[in-house]
């Protein structure tokens, strides 16, 4: 077994060593002073068009605005760039300039000492971006910028809120019951949700969490990876009473999402139901589920998730994603001014135009007209902060965990404490 | 087929037993039809769905085409990213089964016909791969694979997949060599042939009804593999068949009739080649299960 | 391969049986070149083949070679690694360094989702060998009659078992959606009664799955048995047939018996085929709703990919292999000693 396993070692260490090999491989990575002439590299997840060529556009106006600074951007496909970002990082020629989704990878990359403290750089920059940046620090220090950020809300049929003699968007959850049960009354399905996917499902305990507890707890609770808190707990029994209202379609625990018409954002975009909690991306999806590819058209209506009397958590708090960049720690002082042009108020517009995600700095969003896209977009910049989703937030395996918890309730098993020990425990096999 | 072949009593005999087992007759066909119905309405279902459009999938779920539409297949059929799937999914197939035949033909000669120390254990060690599914080594392939930079790239799926049909083929094919008489060996080395040549010029084609088998078994398994390709294949570019109709069938979960087009034209290709094949592999087990 | 495990075992069996009969057999052709051999020649040749044992070293090298590296770099290392791994806490990324000695296996032995996991490959291998054998059997019997159009037959029937499990899991997906073309087959044959959440319900999906699975494998299992037909000697039949016995009588009392063999084998290669259930529970529940379908192997997936657990899940896949080991060494001895002979074990000369 002894030497079996010594060799085992041997084994991992020579694995370890082609992956400082291959990493050795790849080009970039500069220390040298400013004015010096600099190389950036640069990696992003925008592979097709518009981001491709927009992302390109961008590199070339800091070129020209830099001329010691040279600029080689890569685009990787998503998941594969998830990997190889990580593998990058563990070795000394990182990426100056790479994708960040925030939450529990980035907070790794944190204690790992991977990314560059920008906070005094960037302070400008914080205050047009507002509750968005909040994904992107860590213990009030700020280690990238959004570029992207999109937040979840109930989208909903307003022909069929009229139908039901609901005249208002429900802004509290005692309205949401109520309006619940009008709708069933009037025969409609009142909510429709993906909980074969679980994510869908987790999203509702996702946002009672962040009704039902402060943001400092919730954000702790993200870095420390403990779920102590009895509004932990709370979000959950909040959750099983709604449950209890049985406001979900018949098959519920065997729906996806968004795959097909019987999905839940095909039984919503076809008419079959009045709402549903879903991110930002959801007219998209709906009008691909349509055969007129319009989804639902003007009878679109979207509000965020109400609030909870008396509750701890802020009302106005969102729940949300996105997509922004980080500098690694060995990157020259240019990719922060980098970093800092690609926040600017010009390049989020014309991101904005290009249609590829929702601009984040105050001033940028002349870009987006869609009514529902504005209306999101004023609850997120009205937001006192924007949290990420939870199993970002909180990493791959206690997100994980939580969804697979969340999901068990929806089907009848598993209780509200169930929920906070499944996180509790999976955070200690980390 | 064997049954055919057979040289089994008189053929007169057979007439008799078929006046005798003719009640039965109809009762058989039934019984064949309900299993076909079983087996092949779901597929049937998938193929004439194609033919129809959307529309008439969600007003008459069971119908059929009414009236037949060709455009769905050929929407597929002129996608740039079908035919990429059918190349990729093609090269993976090709080059598996041509390198499990070559390395398998080659060890198992070996094994099957030189004596040196440690031959028992390197047939022990391919056997024992028979209980090794990729499932469980698949945690550390993947890392191995990232370390040797072969993610994402079609080669870090085909080499593992020789790797896994190793064993497989090995175990079928050393009995093949072995029963190949010695005294044909002789006789090639008298006439001056290399022992490799005797391989190459007399072994490889003997066997060759054995090679078949174990290239078509390594084909229609690349051919459909889903697991590791779906872990080593990240860019849509390097698809093979089966993740395209995963990932097909989840961007265009609106066009059902779509979906049931692409999946049918991706299910052609080893249908085809199974029922061309299909005789030689009975044929092939037969010779394992005979008892 | 891999994901097509029935394949994989499908040779497994070939493996052993094979192994054994195969080199008692002749190998096709031989009787054509069988060349007669005179004493002197026959000396000559022994000759020749101790110099070529002498000189053979470099050929075999040059030979198993190849096939050894890449089955022992990328078959044999990560099962060991596997098995390494699994003694660590560890995400994947980073050094090894946080030994855990057996806390992961008890972990997941006491994890009840784990063990409900194992609970349903268990169902999958009770309920395929009751639900399939007896069908299989009994259809290749028929097929296995002279009759008009049986080779056509014969490809039909085998037509699940080639094609992929996504192809197959995204058909029966569509067949079986609320509302979809499943439920108003069963509607308009005056069923709707029957109707279900076939993939919802989470005390119904487990007998869907089990459904789905058949109707996808029964087709190796004909095939098997029909193969194994070939090998049982039709006089035998002719002579009980003269002797007044009935079509069934025979079946009864002289095929299946002399199937045994076949049966057996079939037997464990599903059994197998069932403990390492993947990519069809993947594809269509992936493992839900609430873990009522989850088996070993999307367990160890869940936790080994989706949460970055790869510690955990190696330590899982360890006894995943360990369960497959158990039975198929239980099996060897028990059942099919008297086949094989412990063909598994078995060397070579």
């Amino acid at each position: 077994m002894n030497r079996r396993s010594t060799r085992l070692v041997a084994l991992a260490t020579a694995a370890g060593l082609a992956v400082a090999a291959l990493s050795g491989c790849s080009t970039g990575g500069t220390n040298a002073a400013a004015g010096d002439d600099v190389t950036l590299t640069w990696w992003h997840n925008g592979t097709g068009e518009p981001l491709n060529g927009f992302w390109q556009d961008v590199a070339t106006e800091f070129e020209e605005a830099h001329p010691n600074v040279t600029i080689e951007v890569t685009a990787v496909q998503n998941e594969e760039l998830k990997t190889k970002v990580a593998v990058a990082l563990q070795s000394n020629n990182p990426p100056d300039l790479f994708q960040q989704w925030g939450g529990g990878q980035m907070n790794d990359q944190v204690a790992a000492g991977k990314l560059l403290d920008v906070s005094d750089d960037v302070a400008e920059e914080l205050e047009a971006i507002g509750g968005s940046a909040a994904g992107w620090q860590v213990d009030g220090k700020t280690y990238g910028l959004p570029f992207s950020m999109g937040i979840s809300g109930f989208w909903y049929n307003k022909a069929l809120f009229e139908q039901a003699g609901i005249t208002e968007a429900p802004s509290t959850v005692d309205e949401l019951n109520d309006a619940v049960d009008k709708l069933k009354t009037a025969g409609i399905t009142p909510i429709v949700v993906g909980a074969k996917d679980k994510w869908p499902a987790a999203h509702y305990w996702y946002w009672l969490a962040l009704r039902s507890c402060g943001q400092d707890v919730l954000q702790d609770a993200g870095k420390d990876l403990v779920f102590d808190d009895e509004c932990f707990t709370e979000a959950g029994e909040e959750l099983q009473s709604f449950i209890d209202t049985e406001p979900f379609q018949e098959g519920f625990l065997g729906t996806s999402a968004q795959q097909g018409a019987t999905s839940s954002a095909g039984l919503l975009a076809n008419g079959n139901a009045a709402m549903e909690l879903m991110g930002h991306w959801q007219p998209g999806v709906m009008g691909g589920l349509t055969e007129d590819g319009k989804g639902l058209g003007d009878d679109l209506g979207w509000f965020p998730f109400p609030a909870i009397a008396g509750a701890d958590g802020a009302a106005d708090a969102m729940l949300g994603g996105g997509d922004g960049y980080s500098c690694s720690a060995s990157a020259p002082p240019e990719c922060v001014e980098l970093l800092k042009y690609i926040s600017s108020v010009d390049v989020q517009t014309r991101f904005a135009e290009t249609g590829a995600g929702l601009p984040v700095t105050a001033g940028s969003e002349s870009g987006v007209t869609d009514p529902n896209m504005v209306a999101l977009l004023e609850a997120r910049n009205d937001a006192s902060y924007v949290q990420l989703w939870l199993d970002i937030a909180y990493g791959n395996n206690v997100g994980g965990a939580l969804n697979d918890a969340v999901a068990n309730m929806f089907a009848g098993q598993g209780t509200a404490e169930d929920i906070v020990t499944a996180m509790n425990d999976a955070a200690a096999q980390q | 087929m064997a049954t055919i072949t057979l040289p089994s009593g008189p053929a007169p005999q057979r007439v008799p037993a078929g006046r005798r087992f003719d009640w039965g007759q109809p009762f058989v066909y039934l019984v064949a039809l309900i299993c076909i119905g079983i087996t092949v309405v779901p597929i049937a279902y998938v193929i004439l769905g194609g033919f129809r459009t959307t529309g008439q999938l969600a007003a008459r779920p069971n119908g059929l085409p009414d009236p037949w539409v060709l455009d769905n297949y050929a929407a597929v059929l002129s996608s740039p990213s079908f035919w990429t799937q059918v190349g990729n999914s093609t090269i993976a197939a090709l080059v598996t089964t041509i390198g499990v035949v070559l390395l398998g033909v080659m060890a198992a000669f070996v094994i099957a016909r030189y004596e040196f120390r440690g031959r028992g254990t390197i047939y022990t060690l391919f056997t024992a791969g028979l209980l090794f599914p990729l499932s469980v080594a698949i945690l550390p392939l993947y890392l191995l694979l990232q370390n040797l930079g072969l993610l994402g790239s079609i080669i870090g799926v085909i080499i593992p997949q020789i790797a896994f049909a190793l064993p497989t083929t090995i175990v079928i094919l050393v009995p093949f060599l072995r029963a190949i008489p010695e005294e044909l060996e002789d006789a090639a080395s008298i006439d001056g042939s290399s022992r490799v040549g005797f391989f190459w010029r007399i072994l490889l084609p003997l066997s060759s009804p054995g090679l078949v088998t174990v290239g078509v078994l390594a084909f229609v398994g690349s051919w459909n593999g889903y697991l590791l390709p779906l872990l080593v294949l990240n860019d849509p570019a390097a698809y093979t068949l089966p993740l395209g109709v995963q990932a097909f069938s989840t961007q265009y979960s609106q066009n059902t009739a779509l979906v049931l087009a692409f999946t049918s034209l991706a299910m052609l290709p080893a249908l085809i080649f199974f029922t061309l094949a299909e005789r030689r592999i009975v044929g092939g087990l037969s010779g394992a299960v005979k008892g | 391969m891999s994901s097509n495990q029935f394949v994989r075992h499908t040779d497994n069996d070939q493996s052993g049986l094979p192994a054994g009969r195969a080199s008692a057999r002749p190998a096709p052709g031989r009787a054509d070149v069988v060349p007669d051999s005179p004493t002197t020649r026959e000396a000559e040749g022994l000759q020749h083949k101790r110099r070529n044992r002498r000189r053979g070293r470099g050929e075999i090298v040059l030979f198993a070679g190849p096939a050894l590296v890449v089955y022992l770099l990328f078959v044999m290392v990560p099962v060991g690694l596997a098995g390494y791994y699994g003694f660590f806490k560890w995400n994947g990324i980073g050094p090894l360094t946080d030994f855990v000695g057996l806390d992961n296996y008890v972990r997941a032995l006491s994890d009840p989702v784990f063990i409900g996991a194992i609970g349903h490959n268990f169902f999958f291998v009770i309920a395929s060998l009751l639900v399939q054998g007896p069908i299989a059997i009994g259809i290749a019997l028929l097929l296995n009659r002279p009759m008009r159009g049986r080779s056509f037959f014969r490809v039909l029937v085998f037509v699940p078992y080639v094609l992929s499990e996504v192809i197959a899991g995204v058909a029966w997906l569509l067949l079986l959606q609320p509302n979809g073309p499943f439920d108003a087959l069963l509607t308009s044959l005056g069923l709707g009664d029957a109707v279900q959440l076939w993939l919802g319900d989470p005390t119904i999906v487990l007998w869907t799955m089990l459904a789905v699975i058949s109707w996808k494998y029964i087709g190796f299992a004909i095939i098997l048995f029909l193969a194994g037909l070939q090998g049982v000697p039709e006089e035998l039949a002719e002579a009980a047939q003269i002797d007044g016995a009935s079509w069934w009588q025979i079946q009864r009392h002289i095929t299946i018996p002399l199937l045994g063999p076949t049966i057996r084998i079939w037997a464990f290669l599903s059994i197998i085929g069932s403990l390492q259930l993947f990519d069809l529970v993947w594809i269509m529940t992936g493992g839900g709703p609430a873990n009522a379908t989850s088996t070993m192997a999307t367990y160890m997936i869940n936790f080994g990919f989706t949460r970055s657990q790869y510690g955990y899940g190696s330590a899982v896949a360890v006894i995943l292999f360990i369960i497959s080991f158990a039975i198929a060494i239980v099996y060897q001895r028990f059942v099919l000693r008297r086949d094989t002979e412990g063909a598994l074990t078995r060397r070579v000369g």
